[in-house]
């Protein structure tokens, strides 16, 4: 019964895949020029590039960012579980503001709160601030949503009689949180920390105007690099560091099952 | 509904969010309704004077130059909603009916993209669509043109960019509306004598509004903030509301301008997002 | 009655304006298996939330063996409860589920081991300890559930409508199997259901609630046979109804005499009514019969009918009849052969005066 229209649905599916995976396919060709230039198909071939991305002018900034989404991860999440909590488990006056706040960094633009922060850190006198700590604070900020999100869903799917048969067999609350609750959402806490360091490692909006120089997120080292040119260099870079956070959710998704969370982290509005 | 599970007092609550409440409210909070206010106060660089105007606006709303930047900034985005909506639908519904088991795959595949920063993702559109890129090469091997086209910088290129960027967003939508649906209305519509495609167009379509709506509006305000695509794939032809902001802060350093452009961006994105949230309402409705 | 396990003292919970449990009294004895029935939004399932202590009441008191506990937390209370959905910790093993009860009650490690394969054995369960919930079947994960609330030798045992994820036959088989277990180990229990048959069948008594409120508390045989109200008589099986007028007081033998637009009855009463009273005369369709016209046995009480249509299910055949005065009733009887009426047939519908029953009360 699928014939016709499912045939033509799936070349036109085959096309958009194509489509998607396309640039990222072509970067990763480029990446082994032999030129100087960025051509494609690839003028011979050669690693001289793979390793010029692991110069230290590169692995300074990769490093940077791989340190600043780490610790952004742990403090989303360090402060998502709190929230998460009193979001889905008590209603109290300001509840609303309070988880509004929370999750607007999500919805508002993220240059927008990036240009926020960078005047007021200037104008109370915190300008010292931008770079390290700027940063630190302005991706806490955007990536807390996610982790929020993420742990108030797994909360959520957990049937709460499971937390009432707890109770009912002699667990006192501290128990029910140690043996039952938290058990159970260990895989939305891993995955909420995997999606704010993704999203902390890929950021570009937000550090664009708070990084500073020596300490700059890859994607805004790239950035700035792009104004000299396009040197394969950079599509080197580009694939190194889509390989970091793809690792990531690979081995996150073989020991702690977020693949669920993946999808659920749909529709962010 | 039974909350006895969850340690009992009224100051619990309160206590677990205080600090991070705080903390928001410091830096993101303040910050955000400072840059409203500064964007009504005159200043001298990076110097706020104190004096209240309207000058930023009727300064930005006056030129052509930012008059063109910003309504190139929402003709994108209307691009790029369009794009995105037509890609992800067909990707969506074949997600969400293929019988396949590779479909966890497949879904996998086609959300890998949120993996990559946009600058790696902008990065393959500069290769492909460059002066001695991918397209061009192609066209001048097959001989089908003399001349390399000038596909960049063009505000094409930043739609095909962007659209690239946040297809996984409308996928992700239009996908859940898919799966809000009960196959058994399209069942039920055939053997009432519908035909395919009248069923698709007559009762599919029409139920998926709502994710279409959605996937749309999110798109459209992602891409009118975008900056790096814009900055990559376009030139100070095509300059947009984002990259303008980037040149009044940090290069032109003139604060007072580029507050009042990210309180129209700001105002712009939170009027989609109410648009979005009413016509979420009313299919709840 | 001896002292009760449980005792429900005017018990009062309201969500909002909207009173879930409208005053409660209700004493379960030692061994007891009491089911509250009634229709969702009844407030029975609010009326066990209540005694397990995961809501609080608004009003009245709740005693376990003579101790008030309605201020003590839900883990405090030492009542083994089964849930709808079983609610087995999805993340341990059976037996680490079974003996998550007794850890927390501080038991030696060894004591557990034993205890908990006891448990199992006891629902048949042994050897499935190593398995986790998801490897599990819908009855032996209710299995589990049982087993892990009495692990813990519960003062008494709460069912939450246990059996209402499991298909039919399983339902049935697990009915008996938990009232076995229930009778052998002699522990008060109270039982949620919506379920006519399984409160029928697996209950010493039975409360029927509607509207926050028990209607009627009773052995089966008496919300079966003696219901009180007309919510009751409906609620459970099929029944007809016929409205009438007390004419004349009950006599010794606990018939009345009712005058019905159908035509004039006796039946049984419970208690003296008032001549003159509007009441509702009730006959279960099993005992309504029916003979060619004027073929009623003598004593019997008989009215005029016509059959409307005969439906047939298999074991048993119900003919749909319209009595003289247009009142739809129903007779049911055992498909032996016999029976043979068509439809438009003149019949009369008889029965014998101890098999109606008057209810007086009105709604």
């Amino acid at each position: 019964m699928r014939s016709g229209p499912w045939t033509l649905l799936k070349v036109t599916v085959a096309a958009i895949y194509l489509f998607i995976l396309g640039p990222i396919a072509i970067t990763a060709a480029v990446s082994f020029n032999a030129t100087n230039r960025s051509f494609f198909p690839p003028r011979g071939f050669s690693l001289r590039w793979w390793g010029e991305a692991f110069s230290p002018q590169w692995i300074q900034p990769l490093m940077f960012s791989l340190e600043l989404a780490a610790l952004t991860a742990i403090i989303a999440t360090v402060v998502g579980v709190p929230l998460a909590f009193a979001f889905q488990r008590y209603e109290f006056p300001g509840k609303a503001i309070i988880r509004t706040v929370t999750l607007g960094p999500l919805i508002l633009p993220t240059l927008v709160t990036g240009i926020a922060l960078l005047q007021f850190l200037t104008v109370i006198g915190l300008g010292r601030w931008l770079g390290y700590w700027a940063l630190l604070i302005g991706h806490v900020i955007i990536c807390l949503p996610f982790s929020v999100r993420t742990i108030a869903i797994s909360l959520q799917a957990m049937p709460g009689s499971v937390e009432q048969a707890a109770t009912n067999l002699g667990a006192g609350p501290l128990a029910v949180l140690r043996y039952v609750t938290f058990p159970l959402i260990m895989p939305g806490v891993f995955a909420g920390m995997a999606f704010a360091f993704i999203h902390s490692f890929t950021d570009i909006n937000m550090s664009l105007f708070i990084a500073r120089p020596g300490q700059r997120p890859v994607t805004v080292a790239i950035m700035s690099f792009l104004d000299f040119g396009f040197a394969p260099t950079l599509a080197a870079l580009s694939i190194l560091s889509l390989l970091i956070p793809l690792v990531l959710v690979a081995l996150l998704g073989r020991f702690v099952g977020i693949g669920n969370f993946l999808y659920q982290e749909q529709g962010r509005g | 509904m039974l909350t006895s599970t969850a340690p009992p007092g009224r100051l619990v609550p309160y206590l677990l969010v205080a600090l991070p409440a705080t903390f928001l409210l410091v830096f993101f909070v303040i910050p955000t309704a400072f840059l409203l206010s500064a964007s009504f106060i005159e200043s001298d660089g990076v110097i706020m004077t104190g004096v209240w105007t309207t000058a930023n606006y009727t300064d930005l709303l006056s030129r052509p130059l930012y008059q063109q930047a910003i309504l190139r900034t929402f003709m994108i985005g209307l691009g790029v909603g369009v794009t995105v909506v037509v890609l992800s639908y067909p990707l969506a519904y074949f997600l969400v009916r293929t019988p396949s088991r590779w479909r966890g795959l497949l879904i996998a595949l086609s959300l890998s993209p949120l993996l990559a920063s946009v600058i790696v993702r902008t990065y393959g559109w500069w290769v492909i669509l460059n002066r001695e890129g991918a397209v061009n090469s192609a066209l001048l091997t097959l001989g089908l043109i003399d001349q390399p086209l000038v596909l960049l910088p063009s505000s094409m290129a930043i739609i095909i960019g962007l659209s690239h960027a946040l297809l996984p967003y409308g996928v992700l939508t239009i996908m859940a509306s898919l799966n809000g649906l009960n196959p058994n209305l399209e069942r039920a519509a055939m053997s009432l004598g519908a035909g395919r495609a009248r069923t698709f167009l007559t009762v599919t379509l029409p139920l998926t509004w709502p994710g279409i709506i959605g996937g749309f509006l999110l798109a459209f305000a992602v891409a009118i903030s975008a900056y790096a695509t814009p900055a990559i794939l376009g030139g100070p032809g095509t300059q947009v509301m984002a990259t303008l902001i980037r040149s009044f802060m940090v290069q032109a350093l003139d604060w007072a301008l580029g507050s009042a452009m990210g309180a129209i961006l700001l105002v712009s994105s939170i009027l989609l997002l109410v648009l979005t949230s009413a016509l979420g309402n009313r299919r709840t409705a | 009655m001896a002292e009760p396990a449980l005792r429900l003292e005017s018990l009062v919970k309201r969500f909002g304006t909207h009173a879930a449990v409208a005053g409660i009294d209700l004493a379960v004895a030692p061994g007891e298996f009491v089911t509250l029935l009634g229709p969702s939004g009844c407030g029975k399932t609010t009326t066990l939330n209540l005694i397990a202590g995961f809501l609080m009441p608004d009003g009245g008191h709740i005693e376990l063996n003579g101790r008030r506990i309605e201020e003590l937390p839900p883990f405090k209370r030492d009542l083994g409860m089964v849930f709808q959905d079983y609610a087995l910790f999805p993340h341990m093993t059976v037996t680490d589920n079974v003996a998550f009860g007794l850890k927390m009650r501080k038991v030696a490690t060894d004591e557990i081991a034993r205890r908990v394969s006891e448990a199992l054995m006891l629902v048949k369960l042994d050897g499935f300890g190593a398995r986790r919930p998801n490897q599990l079947s819908g009855g032996q994960r209710q299995r589990v559930a049982l087993a892990r609330a009495l692990v813990i030798r519960p003062t008494m045992l709460l069912l939450d409508e246990p059996l209402s994820n499991l298909d039919l036959k399983l339902r049935e088989e697990m009915r008996t199997e938990i009232s076995t277990l229930q009778r052998r180990l002699g522990i008060a229990t109270v039982f949620v259901t919506h379920d006519q048959g399984e409160a029928l069948t697996m209950s010493d008594r039975i409360a029927v609630m509607q509207d926050g409120r028990i209607e009627q508390i009773g052995t089966p045989a008496d919300i079966y046979e003696r219901p009180a109200t007309r919510f009751v008589a409906s609620f459970i099986g099929s029944i007809n109804m016929v409205a009438g007028t007390v004419a004349g007081s009950a006599a010794a033998d606990g018939l009345t005499r009712v005058e019905t637009a159908a035509g004039p009855a006796l039946a049984r009463v419970g208690g003296n009514i008032p001549s003159g009273r509007e009441v509702a005369l009730t006959i279960r369709p099993e005992r309504l019969k029916l003979a060619e016209p004027g073929a009623a046995p003598d004593g019997a009480v008989a009215w005029n009918a016509t059959v409307e249509r005969v439906v047939y299910t298999g074991a048993r055949l119900e003919v749909q009849l319209r009595l003289a005065d247009g009142t739809p009733a129903m007779a049911e009887m055992t498909n032996d052969g016999t029976a043979a009426f068509e439809t438009g047939e003149a019949v009369v519908a008889w029965f014998r005066p101890g098999d109606a029953w008057v209810i007086a009360a009105a709604g």
